[in-house]
C-alpha cells in the first residue's frame, strides 16, 4: 500500500479523536480522545519514515510515545487532583474562565 | 495731491478719534470726569473748525479725494481708506461736527450730577461717535462707509444704554441695535453684490461706470434695494421704526445728537450718496415707504403724552419726508431738508431736554404754563417749532417746500397728498406740544396726577387736555439724570445749557431768512441727481402753508382756546386713536413673531439635539453594550470549546490556502 | 492480493472501528478497553511499516501502560456507569461535522498529491540502527526526554499523595 494510504489511515483516526476530544463530557473520555489523536500521529511519523529510506520518524515516533505517556500520567493525576477538589469530573461543570 | 481742504477735512475727522483713544486710554483722565469732558469738548471745537474751513476751501464742484490703498489683492487693492471731500460732505461735515459740539457742551450741564466715571465715559463714548458719523460722511467707498456705518451703530447701542442700570434703557439699546442689524445685513448684502457686479467699492468710480452705461441701473433693482435695506433700519423707516422711540431711554443730548441731526440721517445720506444706482421701480419704493412712514410717525406723534416720544416720531416723520423727496428724483432736496431738520431737531431736543430738566418729568400734562418762568426756554422752542411747521422766514419752509414740489415734480401723486396730510398733522401736534407745555395752566402738585405704574384707565383732572387711556404704564416716566434734590420752581437752564439753545436758534432762524429772501438754497455739489432745482406749480407755497396754519389754528383752538373739546376730538377718531396708542401693535407683532420663530427654532434644535445628537450616542453605546454582552457568551470557560474554535480555525485556514491562495 | 494489502486493510478496519467505538461508548470503561484494542491495531500497523521496535514499545508503554493508569483514574474517579449517549457527549452534530470536514479536507490534499507508493529500501537492522541513531546523534533530546520523566514521575506523586 502506498504511503497515500497510510496517511489517509492516520488522517481518519486523527479526526475520530477530535470528535472524541470536542464532544466527550467525562475529562477522561476527552483524554482517551486525545491519545488517539497522538497515535495517529505516530502512525504518519513511521509511514513517513519507512517510506522515506531513513529511521528520523521512527526515532521522533519514540520519542512522541515517551512524551505521551508522561502527558497521560500527569493528566490523569490532575483528573484525580480535580474530583478531589470539586467531586466531578464533567467538563461541563468547569467553567471558572466564563466570561 | 493733498490740498488745504482735504486735510482740514482729515483733520476734522481724526480729532474726535484722538480725544477718543485718549479717553479711552488714559484711564485716570476718563475717570476724573469733568476733565474728560473738557476734553472732548475742546477737540470737538477744533474738529469744527476744520470742518468749517474744509467747507469754505470746496467752492462749487471741487471735489478732492485722499486715499490711501488698503485691502492689496494680486497687486491691485481692493478698497481704499480715505475721504472724499465735496460740497456735500463739507456740508453734512458741519453739521455733524458743529451738532456734536452744542451737545457736548449741552451735556457737561445736563448731566452736571453723574458720576465722574460715568461722565467720563459719557464722552469717551461721544467722541467716537463723532468720529464714526464723520467717517460715514466722509467715505470715499462703501466699504469704509460700512465699517463707520456699523461704528455709528455700536456708539448708538453705548449711548441709549449710558444708563444702563436702567432695564428700560438696557432694553432700549439692545432692541435699537438689533432693528438697525436687521438692516445693516442688507446692506451689507447689497455691498457685497454691487462689488461683484461693478467691480469696485468706490463710489466717484461707480458713478462713472453708470454715467458711462458700464452697468445698466435696470439691472440694479435687487441691489439697491438691499442697499435701502440699511437705510430703512439706520433711518427709521417702516417697519423698522419702532427702535427710535424707545431709544428715548438714552440722555435727552444724546437724543438731540443721534436721534436728531446726525446718526439717523446716515441713511437719507446713504441714500443721497448712492442714488445714482437707483432704478426707478425701487425709488418709488422710497418714495411710497418714507410718504407711508411720515403719516404713520405722524398719527402716532399726536396720541403721545411724553415730549420725548413726540420728537421722537416726529423725528421719524420728517425722514419720511427725506425719504419721499429722494424717491421722487431729487435727492438734494431730501439733503437740504436733513441739514435744516437737523438744525431745528436738535433745538427742539435740546430745548426740551431744558424743560425736563426743570420739571424733572417727561410727561407733557406735568408741564404747563412754562412760557412764564422760562421765557429764553418757550422762545427757542417756539422758533424751533415754527421751523418744523413750515412757516415762512423759519428754517424748514422752503425745504419742505421743496419736497413737496420734489413729489409733484416727480409725478409721485399718492405721496404727495400723504405728504401734504402729514404737514398739517405735523403743525397741529407740534403746537400741541407748544400750547400744553408753555401756555396752558400748569398743573399743580395736589391734582391726582398718574405717575409711573398706575392702572390701565384713569381720567386725569387738572390741566387742560384730553382724558387719556394708557395703556402702558409709561406716562410720567423720567428719562432724565437721576434725581438730586432740585429746587421746585422750574426756571431757565444755566448759560452753559442756553448757549447752545440759542445758536441753533439763531442758525435755523438764519437759514430761514437767507432761504425764504433769496427763493434758493444753498447750491450743492455732484451729489445731486437730476435737476437741483425744478419747476414748482405757483399754487405749492400758499397750500403747503396754509395747511400748516390750518394744524396750527386747531390745535391753538383745541389745547388754548377749547373751543374744542380736546375728548370729542379724540373720541371721533376713536378705533385710529386706539391703534395709535397701542403703536398699531407693531410692536407686539414683532415680538410675537420672534418669540414664536424664535420658540419653534428652539423646540426644533432641542427635539434634534435629544433625540438625534443624543440618540446617536445613546444608540451606539447601546449597541456597544449589546455587542459585548453577545460576545461574551463565547468565553463559556469550558475548555473543550476552545479546542473546538481551533479545530475550526485550523478548517477554515486550510481551506483558505487552499482554494483561496492556490 | 498480497498479504501486506489484506493485513493493512484488517488493520484498518480494526484501527478505524475501535477508534469509533472509543468515542462513541457511552460506558467509559468500554471505551477504555476499545482504546486497548485501538493501541494494539496501531502496533499492527507498526509491524508492517517494518518498525518491530516501535510496535514492542506501542505494546508495552501504550496498551499496557496508559491503559492501566487510566483504568485507576477510572476508578478513582465516579460516573462510571454509563447513561444515555447524549448525556456524556454534547454538540454531536456540530463536532461530527468539524470532524468530518477537516478529514475530507485532509483526504482531498492527499488524493491531489503525488506520494510514492513503493518504500524505499532500507538495509540493516532497524532496531540497532534505532539505538546508535538515539544514543549519538538524538542524544541530548534523549536525555531532556528522561529528565522530562522523571519530573512527570514526581509531579504524579506530589498529585497524588493523600490529603493533608
Amino acid at each position: 500500500m502506498g504511503l497515500q494510504a497510510y496517511l489517509i489511515l492516520a488522517a481518519t483516526v486523527f479526526c475520530i479523536g477530535l470528535f472524541g476530544v470536542v464532544t466527550r463530557r467525562n475529562t477522561i473520555g476527552i483524554l482517551l480522545g486525545i491519545e488517539l489523536m497522538l497515535n495517529a500521529v505516530n502512525i504518519n511519523l513511521v509511514a513517513f519514515s519507512h517510506f522515506s529510506g531513513t529511521i528520523t520518524g521512527m526515532v521522533f515516533t519514540l520519542f512522541t510515545i515517551c512524551i505521551t505517556v508522561s502527558e497521560a500520567a500527569i493528566g490523569l493525576a490532575l483528573v484525580i487532583l480535580l474530583f478531589r477538589v470539586r467531586r466531578t469530573v464533567m467538563a461541563d461543570h468547569l467553567d471558572l474562565l466564563k466570561g | 495731491m493733498m490740498s488745504d481742504p482735504a486735510i482740514l477735512a482729515l483733520v476734522a475727522l481724526l480729532l474726535p478719534a484722538a480725544s477718543f483713544l485718549i479717553l479711552a486710554i488714559v484711564a485716570p483722565l476718563r475717570l476724573l470726569g469733568r476733565p474728560a469732558a473738557y476734553t472732548s469738548i475742546l477737540f470737538a471745537a477744533g474738529s469744527l473748525a476744520a470742518a468749517i474751513g474744509a467747507w469754505r476751501g470746496h467752492a462749487e464742484q471741487q471735489v478732492t479725494r485722499l486715499a490711501w490703498d488698503w485691502l492689496p489683492s494680486n497687486g491691485v487693492s481692493i478698497a481704499t481708506l480715505g475721504i472724499l471731500a465735496d460740497r456735500d460732505s463739507t456740508l453734512m461735515l458741519i453739521l455733524v461736527a458743529l451738532v456734536a459740539f452744542l451737545v457736548q457742551l449741552y451735556s457737561v450741564e445736563y448731566l452736571h450730577d453723574e458720576a465722574p466715571a460715568a461722565l467720563g465715559r459719557y464722552y469717551t463714548y461721544h467722541s467716537l461717535f463723532a468720529f464714526s458719523m464723520m467717517g460715514v460722511v466722509l467715505a470715499p467707498n462703501l466699504l469704509q462707509l460700512f465699517i463707520c456705518w456699523e461704528l455709528v451703530g455700536l456708539c448708538s447701542f453705548l449711548l441709549i444704554g449710558f444708563w444702563y442700570q436702567k432695564p428700560e434703557a438696557a432694553r432700549a439699546a439692545v432692541k435699537a441695535f438689533w432693528t438697525t442689524k436687521a438692516g445693516d445685513v442688507g446692506l451689507l448684502i447689497g455691498i457685497i453684490l454691487l462689488w461683484r457686479v461693478a467691480g469696485t467699492f468706490d463710489i466717484g468710480e461707480l458713478r462713472t461706470l453708470v454715467t458711462s452705461g458700464a452697468i445698466p441701473v435696470e439691472g440694479l433693482s435687487l441691489i439697491t434695494f438691499c442697499i435701502y435695506l440699511g437705510a430703512v433700519g439706520k433711518s427709521a423707516q417702516f417697519p423698522l421704526h419702532t427702535w427710535l422711540p424707545d431709544a428715548m431711554e438714552g440722555p435727552t443730548p444724546v437724543s438731540a445728537l443721534i436721534h436728531a441731526a446726525t446718526m439717523v440721517t446716515a441713511g437719507v445720506y446713504l441714500l443721497h450718496r448712492t442714488v445714482f444706482l437707483f432704478p426707478p421701480d425701487v425709488l418709488m419704493v422710497v418714495a411710497w415707504i418714507g410718504a407711508f412712514t411720515a403719516l404713520l410717525a405722524a398719527v402716532l406723534a399726536c396720541v403721545q403724552d411724553d415730549i420725548k416720544r413726540v420728537l421722537a416720531y416726529s423725528t421719524v416723520s420728517q425722514l419720511g419726508y427725506m425719504m419721499a423727496a429722494i424717491g421722487a428724483g431729487f435727492s438734494s432736496a431730501g439733503f437740504f431738508h436733513l441739514l435744516t431738520h437737523g438744525l431745528f431737531k436738535a433745538l427742539l431736543f435740546l430745548g426740551a431736554g431744558a424743560m425736563i430738566h426743570a420739571v424733572h418729568s417727561n410727561d407733557l400734562p406735568r408741564m404747563g404754563g412754562l412760557a412764564k418762568t422760562m421765557p429764553q426756554t418757550a422762545i427757542v422752542f417756539v422758533i424751533g417749532t415754527l421751523s418744523i411747521a413750515g412757516i415762512p422766514l423759519f428754517g424748514g419752509f422752503l425745504s419742505k417746500e421743496e419736497i413737496l414740489g420734489a413729489t409733484l415734480a416727480g409725478h409721485q401723486t399718492g405721496p404727495f397728498v400723504l405728504l401734504m396730510t402729514v404737514a398739517f398733522l405735523t403743525a397741529f401736534y407740534m403746537f400741541r406740544v407748544v400750547f400744553l407745555a408753555f401756555f396752558a395752566v400748569r398743573a399743580t402738585h395736589a391734582s391726582p396726577l398718574h405717575v409711573a405704574a398706575g392702572p390701565a384707565n384713569h381720567l386725569r383732572q387738572g390741566s387742560g387736555g384730553p382724558p387719556k387711556l394708557q395703556a402702558k404704564p409709561e406716562a410720567g416716566h423720567y428719562d432724565g439724570p437721576p434725581e438730586a434734590g432740585h429746587h421746585d420752581t422750574p426756571h431757565d437752564p444755566p448759560a452753559v445749557m442756553m448757549l447752545p439753545l440759542w445758536v441753533l436758534a439763531v442758525l435755523s432762524l438764519g437759514v430761514g431768512i437767507y432761504s425764504t429772501t433769496l427763493g434758493h438754497f444753498l447750491q450743492f455739489g455732484p451729489g445731486a441727481e437730476g435737476a437741483a432745482e425744478h419747476a414748482a406749480p405757483g399754487w405749492l407755497t400758499p397750500a403747503a402753508v396754509g395747511v400748516a396754519i390750518a394744524g396750527i389754528g386747531l390745535a391753538w383752538l383745541v389745547y388754548q382756546r377749547r373751543t374744542i373739546d380736546a375728548g370729542r376730538l379724540a373720541s371721533a377718531f376713536g378705533p385710529i386713536r386706539t391703534a395709535a396708542l397701542n403703536k398699531f401693535w407693531i410692536d407686539d407683532i414683532y415680538e410675537g413673531i420672534l418669540a414664536l420663530a424664535l420658540l419653534a427654532f428652539s423646540r426644533i434644535v432641542g427635539w434634534i439635539d435629544r433625540y438625534l445628537v443624543d440618540g446617536v450616542l445613546n444608540v451606539v453605546s447601546a449597541w456597544t453594550v449589546s455587542a459585548g454582552g453577545l460576545l461574551r457568551t463565547v468565553q463559556t470557560g469550558r475548555a473543550q470549546d476552545y479546542v473546538y474554535g481551533v479545530a475550526v480555525g485550523l478548517l477554515i485556514l486550510i481551506l483558505w490556502m487552499r482554494w483561496a491562495l492556490t | 492480493m498480497t498479504l501486506s494489502v489484506v493485513a493493512f486493510w484488517v488493520l484498518s478496519v480494526l484501527l478505524v472501528g475501535s477508534a469509533l467505538a472509543v468515542v462513541l461508548s457511552k460506558n467509559l470503561f468500554h471505551a477504555v478497553l476499545w482504546l486497548a484494542l485501538a493501541l494494539t491495531g496501531t502496533a499492527g500497523v507498526f509491524l508492517l511499516l517494518n518498525a518491530e521496535f516501535l510496535a514492542a514499545v506501542q505494546l508495552l508503554l501504550y496498551a499496557g501502560g496508559i491503559i492501566t493508569i487510566v483504568v485507576f483514574a477510572i476508578v478513582v474517579t465516579e460516573r462510571l456507569i454509563g447513561e444515555r449517549l447524549s448525556q456524556t457527549s454534547r454538540g454531536l452534530g456540530s463536532g461530527a461535522l468539524v470532524a468530518a470536514a477537516l478529514l475530507a479536507v485532509i483526504v482531498s490534499i492527499l488524493l491531489q498529491r503525488q506520494l510514492p507508493s513503493t518504500p524505499l529500501p532500507q538495509t540493516g537492522d532497524l532496531t540497532r540502527m534505532l539505538g546508535e541513531q538515539v544514543l549519538t546523534t538524538y542524544v541530548l533530546p534523549f536525555e531532556l526526554l528522561a529528565l522530562l520523566m522523571l519530573a512527570a514521575m514526581l509531579g504524579a506523586i506530589y498529585f497524588a499523595r493523600p490529603e493533608e
